[in-house]
This record gives C-alpha cells, sequence and structure tokens, in this order.
C-alpha cells in the first residue's frame, strides 16, 4: 500500500514565485551571454584564420606581365592555393575607402598587388616568396597580415575573458539569490525547522527539504529563462538569415548541437547551484543552534 | 525499551550537574541546578508561573545548552556529542510542548507520524500504529483533520500522541493536560504511569495541577526563583 504523505515544507508563496522570475531571468541573461559571445568568437575566429591565410605581394619596377609571371610563379610554391595580380576594379574596390566611390583619380600610379591565398605557416611562405621572386629577378615584397591578426586575437581573448566574467558573474548573483531567498524561507518556516530538529531530524534531512524545493524551483526558473533565449536566438538566427546585409562580422549564432547543450545545460547548472545554496545555508543555520 | 548502547542500570538517565542557564538578559533563570534521576523514574515538576519550568526541560530534550554546568542523558556528557549523535538522542525523547507546537500543514495523523518520518520509516509500516494511537487519544474521527480545525484539547492530546508514538525512554511533558478535563487528563496521566511502568520510561512532567500531584503519588521537584527543591509536602496530603 502506497500512502501519500503531504511534504513537511508547505507548497510555495508569493514569495518563491519572484524569486522563480530572479533565476530565470537571471538563466536567460547567462545563455544568452553564452550564446552571444560564443557567436561572436565563432565568427571572428572564421575571420581572423581567412585573413591569416592571405597574403598581399606588392611588385614594382616592372609592367602588368610582369606581375603575371610573378603570380605564376607565386602559384608554383607548395601551400599556395591562388595567387592573381589584382585587376583595376578590384583595386578601385580596395581603396575605395581612401578615394571614394569616385575611384581613383587618373595619373596617380596605381601599384601592382598580388592576392596570395595560403594554407599553413604564411611567415615562412612570405620569405620563400621573396627569395623566389629575387632569384627571378624581380622586385617584390610579399606582407602577411599577421600583425594585423595579432591585434584581432588580442580582442578575441579579452572577448572571452569579458564573457566568461559575465557568466560568472550572473551565477554568482543567482547563487547569492538563493542562498538570500532560503535564509528567508528558513525563517519564516522556522516553526516546523524547529519541530523537526526536536523530532531528532539531522541536518542532513532538513537541509534535503529545503535543498529538493530549491533545486526543483531552480530547475523550472533555469528552463523558463533557457527557452525564453532560446526564442531570442531563434529570432536573431532568422532575422540575419533573411535580411542580406553583410554578416561576417555579426555574431554567428547557428543554433547548432554546442549551443543547444548550453541551452540544455544551464537550467541544470542553475539548479544545482540553487541546491548548494541551499543546502550551505541551511547547514550554517542549523549549527548555530544546539 | 533497551537499545543498543543502553546504559548501565545504575547510571541516571537525566542529570544535571551545577547546570545555570541565562537567556540574553542579565539575570540567572536557572541557578546552579543539580538533578539526577534513574531510568524508569517518574517525577514531578512544579514550581510558580516564570519559575523555569519549561526552560529547565528544554536544557533536556536538548533544545538549549546551559549557560554553565553539564547535561548527562543515559550516561553520556551531551557537550561532547557530535550533531548527528546529539540527534539520534533526541529521538530517543519524546516532548509534549506547552504550547503543542503541531504543524498546522499536516494532518492529526500526519503530525503523530512525525518522529517516525524523521527516522526514515516507511508509512506502510507505521500507518497502523499510528492510527491506533489518535484513536486511543479520542481523535479517530478528526485522523485526517488540520491542527486550526481542532478544539485546544484535541490539540493537545494529539501532542501527547506524537511524544508517544516512538515508545520514547524518556517523556516529557510540559503541561499536559492544561486544556482537558479531568477525565482526559487522568486518562493521559495513566497512560504515562502505564508507559513507565511497562516500557520503564523515565517521566517528567510539569505541572501546576495539585490534585494530579496527589493523585499519582510521585516524587516531585519544586523550582523557586530559579533554585530546584525536592517537595515532599503533597506526599502526606
Ligand atoms: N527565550 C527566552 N528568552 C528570554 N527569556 C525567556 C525565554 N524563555 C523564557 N524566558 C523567561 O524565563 C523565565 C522562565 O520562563 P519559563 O517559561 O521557563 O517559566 P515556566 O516556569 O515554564 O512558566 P509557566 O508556568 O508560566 O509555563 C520567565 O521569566 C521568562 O520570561
Ligand atoms: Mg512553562
Amino acid at each position: 500500500m502506497n500512502i501519500k504523505m503531504t511534504p513537511l515544507l508547505p507548497e510555495s508563496d508569493a514569495r518563491e514565485a519572484a524569486l522563480f522570475f530572479v533565476v530565470a531571468a537571471l538563466c536567460f541573461l547567462a545563455v544568452l551571454a553564452t550564446l552571444v559571445a560564443r557567436g561572436t568568437y565563432t565568427a571572428a575566429e572564421a575571420w581572423t584564420a581567412q585573413v591569416e591565410g592571405e597574403m598581399t605581394v606588392l611588385v614594382s619596377d616592372t609592367d602588368r606581365r610582369g606581375a603575371e609571371s610573378a603570380a605564376t610563379l607565386i602559384e608554383a610554391l607548395p601551400g599556395v592555393e591562388r595567387a592573381h595580380v589584382l585587376t583595376d576594379e578590384e583595386l578601385d574596390e580596395l581603396l575605395s575607402p581612401s578615394f571614394g566611390p569616385g575611384g581613383i583619380p587618373d595619373g596617380i600610379p596605381l601599384p601592382l598587388l598580388i592576392a596570395v591565398d595560403a594554407e599553413g605557416d604564411t611567415t615562412a611562405l612570405a620569405a620563400e616568396i621573396d627569395t623566389t621572386l629575387a632569384e627571378a629577378g624581380i622586385n617584390g615584397r610579399a606582407d602577411t597580415h599577421s600583425a594585423y591578426a595579432a591585434e584581432v586575437r588580442k580582442a578575441l581573448g579579452t572577448l572571452r575573458i569579458a564573457a566568461i566574467g559575465t557568466v560568472l558573474l550572473l551565477t554568482m548573483t543567482a547563487i547569492s539569490v538563493i542562498a538570500f531567498a532560503t535564509h528567508a524561507a528558513l525563517l519564516a518556516r522556522k516553526d516546523i525547522v524547529d519541530v523537526l530538529h526536536l523530532a531528532g531530524a539531522e541536518d542532513r534531512f532538513i537541509a534535503r527539504l529545503f535543498e529538493r524545493r530549491f533545486w526543483l524551483l531552480g530547475l523550472k526558473a533555469g528552463a523558463a529563462g533557457s527557452v525564453a533565449a532560446l526564442a531570442v536566438t531563434a529570432i536573431i538566427v532568422f532575422s540575419a538569415q533573411s535580411s542580406n546585409a553583410p554578416s561576417e562580422l555579426l555574431p554567428k549564432l547557428s543554433l547548432d548541437q554546442w549551443d543547444l547543450m548550453i541551452l540544455a545545460v544551464s537550467p541544470i547548472a542553475g539548479a544545482l547551484a540553487a541546491r548548494i545554496a541551499a543546502r550551505v545555508t541551511v547547514g550554517r543555520s542549523l549549527r548555530s543552534s544546539l | 525499551m533497551t537499545q543498543a548502547g543502553a546504559p548501565l542500570a545504575s547510571e541516571p538517565a537525566v542529570e544535571l550537574n551545577g547546570v545555570s542557564l541565562r537567556y540574553d538578559t542579565a539575570d540567572d533563570i536557572l541557578t546552579d541546578i543539580d538533578i539526577r534521576l534513574k531510568p524508569g523514574t517518574f517525577t514531578f515538576l512544579t514550581g510558580p508561573s516564570g519559575a523555569g519550568k519549561s526552560s529547565l526541560l528544554k536544557l533536556l530534550y536538548l533544545a538549549h545548552a546551559p549557560t554553565s554546568g553539564e547535561v548527562r542523558l543515559f550516561g553520556q556528557r551531551t557537550a561532547d556529542m557530535s550533531r548527528n549523535q546529539l540527534s539520534a538522542l533526541r529521538r530517543r525523547i519524546g516532548v509534549v510542548f506547552q504550547d503543542f507546537r503541531l504543524l498546522d500543514h499536516l494532518t492529526a495523523f500526519e503530525n503523530v507520524a512525525l518522529p517516525l518520518r524523521v527516522s526514515g520509516e516507511k508509512p506502510e509500516d507505521y500507518r497502523d500504529e499510528v492510527v491506533d494511537l489518535v484513536r486511543w487519544v479520542g481523535l479517530g474521527e478528526r485522523m485526517h483533520a488540520f491542527p486550526p480545525a481542532l478544539s485546544g484539547g484535541e490539540q493537545q492530546r494529539l501532542a501527547i500522541a506524537r511524544a508517544l508514538i516512538n515508545k520514547p525512554d524518556i517523556l516529557i511533558a510540559d503541561e499536559p493536560t492544561g486544556n482537558v478535563d479531568p477525565d482526559m487528563a487522568r486518562r493521559i496521566f495513566r497512560l504515562f504511569i502505564e508507559l513507565n511502568r511497562r516500557l520503564n520510561t523515565t517521566v517528567i512532567i510539569a505541572t501546576h495541577d495539585m490534585h494530579i500531584i496527589r493523585e499519582f503519588k510521585a516524587p516531585v521537584l519544586k523550582l523557586q526563583d530559579g533554585l530546584l527543591f525536592a517537595d515532599s509536602s503533597y506526599e502526606q496530603a
């Protein structure tokens, strides 16, 4: 026979509704911060990798034909995927930020630039290109964009720290709020705690009642926050896909399996934090009595 | 009731040595109290209102630590015990609180079952026992009522049933018959006596009720101005 017993802690009250909202909101913010940080990071990472695989070779004291043959020489080198002399239009586009949409004024000598797409270590390749061109009697110098990429990498590192810091801060806030709420619940239910204590309940037994309560609350609130974050992310992904704005530098919110895992794990992490906060708070409060 | 680690018969079940108690106030509520109660004794505690009866009982059921002096239960110094050992000790003590301390959100049945539930026992195993005891205190019809819906006397009987359900080694009752009629009071005391004789339970009862004290002849301890006296005046009466 299974006899149903009323829970020893009475069902939730208004205070817990407020707590639910706070935990849900914190979880929402933490998930969103994680997803955006991760998306930004992924986008920037891909972009840096691309920049790092690019090189420009500036050739001088020669005409277009000389540049073409230099490009052919470069393309023959191992590790080079493609090398081509930039056309006047490509140059125009490249330099338009400096000269405006009117194009380059006539009479200004245009440099001859070879764009090189490479794979692997571009620094070694740059030296190799320089030697090859020198041996062929062509005056040229390769530029690896590495200094530029290093700047971007440094910015990415800062972004990562900021993202981790934000998530940590939100987690700590959630833990503090729950500890605070446990304390309030403990005071509000002191009558019950006292009776259980005097009836011989061990601290662990009493703590478990509160742990369970806040674990469930954390799970539910965390799930609500996570679902809200999912909805917002989905809207961002959808509107980014349906607009044709250049999206390379926008956060890459892909909702891939990693993102989905973050969404699934966050409520559990939140609930676990709630549970630990409850355990510590109850333990501490009980130990202050005999 | 014999248990593993039960004391030697000669060892007092309850022992206070030089115990004083002071709350946040400046004055001692209890001063230098010595008590030795052998297992299976039945003792009344009396004294004027505010004398410190409830405070003394709180020391015995381990709700409070004394300000100075030592409390020993079954020969063990409570100050040396771990928190879990103290909990285990509390499970051997049944308490009827002066203010009942029933849990309003639990039914009469569940209130009585509380000490068993706290010990991790299964409802299937204690159901019949609890039902019998609730019936015995005359609340068979109110088995699933909540305490706020019970009269003062009914609440008191419920509190008594909760204190007895564990068949405790020590029973501590603080004014257990303050809210019941003389007939019920007599029935309750007979139960206490029966528990005392049959299970060798050490019983300590704080009461103002002179009739009861005279009827159930037992040693009387009297508290007055924080001091404890053995009072033999009732025995001649
Ligand atoms: N928690 C507390 N904090 C401060 N003072 C207390 C506390 N509990 C009791 N007192 C004081 O200690 C004294 C003794 O109280 P106690 O309740 O032990 O008396 P009592 O003998 O049980 O009285 P009654 O017969 O009215 O129940 C009283 O003066 C009371 O005001
Ligand atoms: Mg009292």
